[in-house]
């Protein structure tokens, strides 16, 4: 089992630096995330990690062992392909045995070893099958049982899930992050699907333009955005840009036009513009004679639009001066929101994120 | 700190190999070549060899001649092969799948069968100018540029018509939709928007029929007569040269390639430019027209494409006929071949010995050069794609030439064998292989080859163990295509074979020369059926070569 450590990597093509210098170091059987939206670098990170892409710069280890150096077929690395890459040309077991057979392993050995990887993977009784007659489902179990077999000392995926319809894709990633707990494989995951990403990794890392935007464990990133870009990416949210009217004790209030925003948030002096992301699930609508807990502040909005989306609702509001609200909650009354009514909102200032602007 | 870069070694060393057979066996014959028209009898540098012989008339009307008639017959194949694709894109033709088959077989099918056999019909003593002589009607000579002009369209028109079509049906109908629906005509929009859209590829192909006439020798040598065409003429002025340095033969030569490449340059740009033609999801609908059109487009259709293999079915059935020395006789009879091969099978052997070895050899270095081509992006893969692409320009005469004087003494001495012959062909062979491997490796993705190599197999070894199974049934088309072109190849041959080692082509090119027309007939009877049958053997595997071709 291996951690990886990515030093300073940078990766050019031609004047575009599409890695530029990266520092990120994934923990021996931790399930890292490279998330981003596309063309932020990812993938070519993770090709750099594959050793598809040389380096124009920086260095990668797996443990002590520096790998960058090493050509491809050298770094025991098992890879999960976007298209899943599965040979048309070999059965199921003879994609799984390939690795297997380049390492000159016993046959007697490779047949027990493939028919465990495929066991694992809910494909046993396939053995013999073509990939043509498999669904895009079976192919990727195909191509995480071929990527594991070989005993890599980390897993790499590159979007395995987004050929998959919307259904399975949850079932796959539920999968996918099960096997990897279960072998405590080291695991370097890319997607650009937040949602995704939350669900399955022990860590991310948010992308921007080959440089890394924050990295952190899932609720972190999406609670505590490190930036508003962050912030956005991660989910809807409303972002409001205002300045500090006051700064006491590890709280701010922040003057976004006439209405007044608080939060918990440090080193923010006063007159400093800076930008407040309250995500919808954090505002509260008070239903008549409701009082929010304490410490909790209080904003008054207009009802400008209701989406019922089944078990959420989805409410846009208007703050004075027209200032637009996005608020969702769950089991909302039918009756407690109209157009045109105004109501009371409250939200606890520890839930909001607050980033300095220039 | 350097970074150390784990580069493959792979194409490197294909690329290096690649360099180091073209570099021996195409750009250093050419240069000698080109080098011995600027050699006096001395050894000196010197232009009078340029201009001796372009100072006779008789070396300048043949360039004007080749041009002339290039010129005209890439008229022709445009106005035959343009009408051709449109009808074949966008009308109601029945049998359209057939036509495209019958269409292809002229481009493989020895090009100088069809001369002759235009000879044999129509020639001086040819059986449909006799015949119609008895009923008293008279028939003008179809020696000289009228019957090159028309060989060279019946047999080139395909060069035209695939790339065309393809761009026909490859145009967004939105496209048109959006002319008609802007208030333009049919007609309006056809002009202005669908025909400019498909012109590159109409020149791109047009280009190669000018380049094919130009370095065409076994038709010209047919027809042409006492008309001086340059190829010919190249040909003629090194056999009968008596200084050891072919000095005349290379300032031809030179002429020659000068023609060539200048056209290859033209048709590569304009290749550059298809793109634009590009970008429809699916094929443009068959347009609805009144029945008089339909019946129009299918009478035309199959016409062109019957009327192009008229001459090769009238050499199967005259050669099936017996003659008396020259004289034709009426009845049917297998004599002609009985002769043919009571003389010797030995020519029918080297074909299919020579012809096996030349596919075989031009595999072996075509598909890994398309490899590096296709999957490496850099500065050494845009160099070999040039290279590669150089025997294009380089007419088979002048090739031949080339080899026979840079290897006929020396350190190595490779004339006289059959070892020349397979270098000629699998360089003249190699543009096609490479193209045609790459065309395969398009559709292959590349990320199977990623997660071989992810599994722990080494690039070179990934290409032969995965790459080239996955490439197999592709690799077998070229090859056969290869085949075929080989056992038809004249050009080089002439200039290359030595007394074993004469291919059915050389019996054939004997023959004209008049020892007897049954046996000519029967030889080129042969080559058709020994070219043909292959093909429509392996039809199936051939049917994405249909743009690789050209």
């Amino acid at each position: 089992m291996t951690a990886v450590s990515i030093e300073r990597v940078e990766k050019r093509f031609g004047a575009v630096r599409a890695v530029a210098g990266v520092t990120l170091a994934v923990r021996d059987g931790e399930f890292f995330t490279l998330l981003g939206p596309s063309g932020c670098g990812k993938t070519t990170l993770l090709r750099t990690v594959a050793g598809f892409a040389d380096l124009d710069g920086g260095e990668i280890r797996f443990g002590e062992r520096r790998i960058d150096t090493l050509p491809p077929h050298r770094r025991n690395t098992g890879m999960v392909f976007q298209n899943y890459a599965i040979f048309p040309n070999l059965t199921v077991a003879g994609n799984v045995a390939y690795g297997l057979k380049a390492r000159s392993i016993p046959a007697t050995d490779i047949a027990g070893r493939v028919a465990a990887a495929l066991k694992l993977v809910h494909l046993d009784g396939y053995h013999e099958r073509w990939p043509h007659q498999l669904s895009g489902g079976q192919l990727q179990r195909v191509a995480i049982a071929r990527a594991l077999v070989i005993e890599p000392e980390v897993l790499l995926l590159d979007e395995p899930l987004s050929n998959l319809d919307a259904k399975l894709r949850v079932e796959m990633r539920g999968e996918i992050r099960e096997l990897q707990q279960k072998l405590g494989i080291t695991a370097l995951y890319v997607t650009h699907d937040q949602e995704e990403a939350l669900a399955i990794s022990d860590r991310i890392a948010v992308m921007r333009a080959g440089a890394l935007e924050q990295v952190g464990p899932p609720a972190e990133i999406y609670a505590r955005p490190a930036t508003p870009f962050v912030a956005e990416f991660m989910g809807t949210t409303n972002l409001l840009a205002g300045t500090v009217a006051e700064a006491k004790g590890g709280r701010v209030r922040i003057a976004v036009g006439v209405i007044a925003v608080e939060a918990q948030a440090q080193g923010h002096v006063k007159g400093a513009r800076v930008m407040a992301s309250l995500r919808p699930e954090t505002l509260r609508l008070l239903l008549p004679g409701e009082t929010p807990p304490s410490g909790w502040a209080r904003l008054e909005a207009t009802v400008a639009r209701v989406e019922l989306l089944g078990a959420l609702t989805r409410v846009e509001l208007r703050a004075s001066e027209g200032l637009p609200l996005k608020l969702a909650m769950l089991d909302l009354p039918p009756d407690a929101v109209a157009p045109g009514k105004t109501v009371a909102l409250a939200y606890d200032p520890a839930r909001v994120a607050v980033f300095a602007t220039a | 700190m350097i970074a150390i870069k784990p580069r493959s070694t792979f194409p490197l060393a294909i690329a290096a190999i690649a360099f180091l057979f073209l570099g021996l066996f195409l750009l250093y014959p050419v240069f000698t070549i080109f080098n011995a028209g600027f050699l006096d009898p001395a050894g000196k540098f010197t232009l009078a060899n340029y201009v001796n012989i372009l100072s006779r008339s008789f070396y300048r009307a043949s360039l004007g001649n080749s041009l002339e008639i290039g010129a005209l017959a890439t008229l022709a194949t445009t106005a035959l092969g343009v009408p051709l694709a449109f009808c074949l894109a966008r009308l109601p033709v029945p049998g359209k799948a057939l036509i495209l088959v019958l269409a292809a077989l002229p481009l493989v099918l020895p090009s100088f069968v069809g001369a002759y056999a235009l000879v044999l019909m129509f020639g001086r003593a040819g059986i449909v100018t006799r015949f119609l002589r008895d009923l008293g009607i008279p028939f003008g000579s179809i020696y000289g540029t009228p019957g090159l002009v028309a060989v060279y369209t019946l047999t080139l028109y395909p060069y035209v018509v695939l790339p065309t079509l393809a761009a026909f049906k490859a145009v967004d109908v939105s496209i048109e939709e959006a002319g008609q629906n802007l208030g333009a005509s049919r007609w309006r929009v056809f002009h202005t928007v669908i025909l400019p859209v498909v012109m590159p590829s109409v020149l791109s192909g047009a280009l190669l029929v000018f380049m094919e006439t130009l370095e065409n020798f076994g038709v010209p040598f047919v027809l042409a007569e006492d008309k001086p065409i340059l190829a010919v003429e190249a040909y003629k002025l090194f056999v009968g040269e008596v200084s050891a340095n072919p000095s005349s033969a290379g300032v031809l030569a030179l002429v020659l390639v000068l023609c060539t490449t200048t056209a290859l340059l033209l048709q590569r740009h304009y290749l550059a430019r298809r793109r634009f033609a590009t970008g429809a999801r699916a094929a443009p609908p068959e347009l609805r027209t009144p029945r008089p059109w339909r019946i129009l487009a299918t009478l035309y259709s199959w016409g062109v494409v019957l009327a192009a293999l008229v001459p090769f079915f009238g050499v199967l059935v005259i050669s099936c006929l017996e003659y008396r020395g020259p004289v034709l006789q009426g009845n049917f009879s297998l004599g002609n071949f009985a002769e043919l091969m009571h003389r010797s099978t030995r020519p029918l052997e080297n074909t299919v010995m020579l012809a096996t070895a030349a596919a075989i050899g031009a595999a072996l270095l075509g598909v890994p050069i398309g490899y590096v081509l296709t999957r490496f992006r850099s500065g050494i893969a845009h160099v070999l794609d040039v290279v590669a692409m150089m025997p294009f320009a380089v007419a088979g005469t002048v090739l031949g030439i080339g080899l026979v004087i840079s290897y006929n003494s020396g350190w190595v001495v490779l004339t006289g064998g059959p070892i020349i012959m397979v270098i000629a062909y699998m360089v003249r062979k190699l543009p096609f292989n490479v193209r045609a491997s790459a065309a395969i490796l398009h559709q292959l993705d590349p990320s199977l080859e990623e997660a071989s190599i992810n599994l722990g197999v080494s690039p070179a070894r990934t290409f032969f163990k995965l790459t080239v199974p996955l490439m197999l049934g592709g690799i077998l088309g070229g090859m056969v295509l290869t085949w075929v072109t080989v056992a038809s190849e004249l050009s080089s041959t002439v200039v290359l074979y030595s007394g074993p080692w004469a291919t059915m082509t050389v019996v054939m090119f004997e023959a004209l020369e008049g020892t007897g027309a049954g046996i000519a007939a029967a030889a080129a009877a042969v080559l058709i059926l020994a070219t043909a049958v292959p093909l429509l053997l392996v039809y199936r595997l051939l049917r994405r070569y249909e743009l690789a071709v050209s």
